[in-house]
């Protein structure tokens, strides 16, 4: 049997009501007349589930699995990847070091730029929504450990 | 009537005063470049900027961030038109006319009817919001618990009839968002519901953080630099203005698509985008000469131009009047509101008339500036479809993790935005639309609310939604609803390839 994008989603979204379930074991359910904190996500689960099965029964109208166009995977891994590592160091190292960091990562990492050009770009921009941000909106931005 | 006058007069003294004015500006000025850029839609520009808002105060947070919402729309014809990409789905229909006319040398009438068409739209649609919001409101006065929860079954099973994807994936995107918005603590047990020990998660998952992940970040992923165009053609200012024929061909579509846009925009769903596709199809049908849709035809522009501005103001109406959002947009603006202590619903119009009215007046102001800003500075707008994708998306990015830090601080908010990225791109590769999701996570708690405090109000007794004598309201919305949900599993039996299922291979093509 050839394996669909219906399949693929369907099962991910019944093994997602299943870790609900699993995970609300400890909620009260109350009873159907005077629900308590555990009956709506068990409730939604239930239709995430079953709603899940319909789209897998109807699967065969769907594209099969490998013909979705990935092409953009390592793009999107990349971009996700060195978000996440500003993300974790964005408290420590502040506003201005992480987010020039990222958008210069993005630039030579991702997109090949010439790190000279990526170096001013990525600084200058950083700068600028640093003034946006802290001065012109008096919004405070993350200052890190640096200071600064 | 003379009260609603008087009204919109304060909202006027309000809207005129000169820092108003300049927030007015910003949104219309912002909105139209984030209407540009492919890659940001409206939801993750608004979500993204969100943050730009928290110094001042609601009236100038609400009237910036609508400023963006319906800047955005007009925004979203410039590169259809002229690089034959929507900057924003609302504009796929405007892709293929305006595009054509571009072609024949008449890409600069294109853009002039676009927006004098969103201009009289968009005017169109504040006049009938001043009107009947008030009223609207007033009538809302009467919900109770077990109306409000009628209300939202009856939102949920709108947005599934008007879906652009099946009823089941999008009932299946809305049981998801409903799910999520049960995290956090149960305000009527004190139970912490899946927020494993982190205590952020105990106030729930914020809008900001779904929408910008989803919308924002997940667009981003799916959109390598080497896929965005840059080749575009800079429309000359004395071609701007149309023909005699043009205008007059262009008058009764602007109407029609007017009309059809507000009604549209008042259900729940993607209002914005279903109207421009059914003024579309509308304006094909009535015309005389048919074959010419698709290769130029200036009602292709006038008609869905208009609708999807006029569904952008009638989307404002339950959002202010009854303070339930029709989609995702509304859910985020209802989000800025609450973020400044302002709770949108039928008690706004009493107890913040500034805001209300200041908003409502507002409107009318921004309609006027984003003509004078569309059509004298086309050419500057088109200049920044020059810069490099490559070098917009990394910026894009910072304002996304800055936006969404900045609402609380929080950087679990960041790592939700991040998997919500990752969700949003596994969505669209799996073919799901994420707005019913985000739609979910707003109403999941005012829906659990009502549908409790209800049930402790009969003793438990479901009934209290189908009392004819005491909950009248209750059980006409859910009539309504049971009729729609019938009238789509009708449908989906039947197979029929209706309006809507066009409208999601226009929207497959789009994504591709």
């Amino acid at each position: 049997m050839m394996i669909r994008a219906d399949h693929v989603a369907g099962g991910a979204f019944i093994a997602l009501g299943v870790a609900v379930f699993a995970l609300s074991g400890d909620l009260p359910f109350g009873t159907i007349s005077a629900p308590s904190a555990g009956m709506m996500p068990k409730l939604m689960a239930g239709l995430m589930m079953a709603f899940a099965v319909i789209v897998m029964s109807g699967a065969r109208s769907s594209q099969a699995v490998t013909e979705i166009d990935w092409s953009d995977r390592w793009h999107a891994i990349l971009v996700i990847v060195i978000t996440a590592i500003a993300v974790v160091f964005y408290q420590t190292l502040g506003f201005l070091i992480t987010m020039s960091l990222l958008v210069f990562a993005l630039l030579v990492v991702v997109e090949r730029r010439n790190p000279l050009r990526a170096t001013a770009y990525s600084i200058a921009l950083t700068l600028f929504a640093y003034w946006l941000f802290s001065k012109a909106l008096k919004s405070p931005l993350e200052r890190g450990l640096l200071w600064f | 009537m003379e009260a609603t006058f008087d009204s919109l007069f304060l909202g006027f003294s309000v809207a005129l005063r000169f820092d108003v004015l300049w927030y007015a500006f910003l949104g219309c000025l912002v909105g139209t470049l984030v209407g540009m850029l492919p890659g940001i839609g409206p939801l993750a520009g608004i979500s993204i900027l969100l943050p730009l808002t928290f110094g001042l105060d609601a009236t100038k947070a609400i009237v910036m961030l609508a400023g963006i919402y319906y800047g955005s729309q007009y925004g979203g014809s410039t590169t259809s038109i002229l690089l034959r990409i929507p900057g924003e789905a609302a504009s796929v229909m405007t892709c293929i006319d305006g595009n054509a006319m571009a072609k024949k040398g008449r890409a600069g009438a294109a853009l002039c009817i676009a927006a004098v068409g969103s201009f009289i739209a968009g005017t169109f649609g504040v006049i009938v919001l001043t009107l009947i919001a008030p009223p609207v409101a007033a009538f809302a006065l009467r919900f109770g618990p077990p109306e409000y929860t009628a209300l939202l079954t009856l939102g949920l099973i709108f947005l599934a009839y008007m879906s652009t994807t099946s009823l089941v994936r999008t009932l299946l995107m809305a049981a998801l968002g409903l799910l999520l918005g049960t995290i956090g603590i149960d305000v009527m047990t004190g139970h912490f519901r899946f927020s494993f020990n982190i205590a952020e998660l105990g106030d729930g998952i914020g809008i900001v953080p779904v929408a910008v992940g989803l919308f924002g970040l997940g667009e981003l992923l799916a959109t390598p630099s080497h896929q965005v165009k840059g080749d575009v053609t800079r429309p000359r200012l004395r071609e701007l203005l149309p023909t005699r024929k043009e205008w007059h061909e262009s008058a009764m579509p602007i109407a029609r698509g007017s009309v059809l846009g507000f009604v549209v925009g008042i259900i729940p769903g993607s209002a914005h985008i279903i109207s421009s596709f059914l003024s579309y199809a509308v304006e094909r049908r009535v015309s005389k000469h048919p074959e010419e849709f698709g290769k130029g035809a200036v009602a292709g522009v006038a008609g869905p131009e208009s609708a999807n501005n006029a569904a952008s103001t009638g989307a404002f109406v339950p959002m202010l009047a009854l303070g339930i959002p029709t989609g995702p947009v509304t859910a985020v603006l209802m989000a800025a509101l609450l973020i400044h202590g302002v709770p949108p619903g039928p008690t706004l119009v009493n107890d913040h008339p500034n805001v209300f009215w200041g908003f409502v007046a507002s409107m009318y102001v921004g309609n006027l500036m984003l003509l004078a800003l569309n059509l004298p500075l086309v050419g500057l707008f088109v200049n920044l479809l020059r810069i490099p994708y490559a070098y917009l998306y990394p910026l894009i990015i910072m304002f996304c993790v800055i936006g969404v830090y900045e609402v609380n601080h929080s950087i679990v908010d960041v790592w939700i935005m991040l998997i919500m990225g990752v969700v949003g791109y596994g969505l669209k590769k799996f073919g799901f639309d994420p707005a019913p999701l985000v739609l979910g996570l707003v109403i999941a708690p005012i829906f659990e609310m009502s549908l409790r405090q209800s049930l402790i109000m009969s003793g438990g007794n479901y009934m209290i939604f189908l009392d004819y004598q005491q909950r009248p309201i209750a059980l006409g919305l859910l009539a309504t609803s049971a009729i729609l949900l019938l009238l789509s599993v009708i449908s989906s039996i039947l197979r029929q390839r209706d309006w809507r299922a066009k409208l999601a291979q226009a929207e497959a093509v789009e994504r591709q």
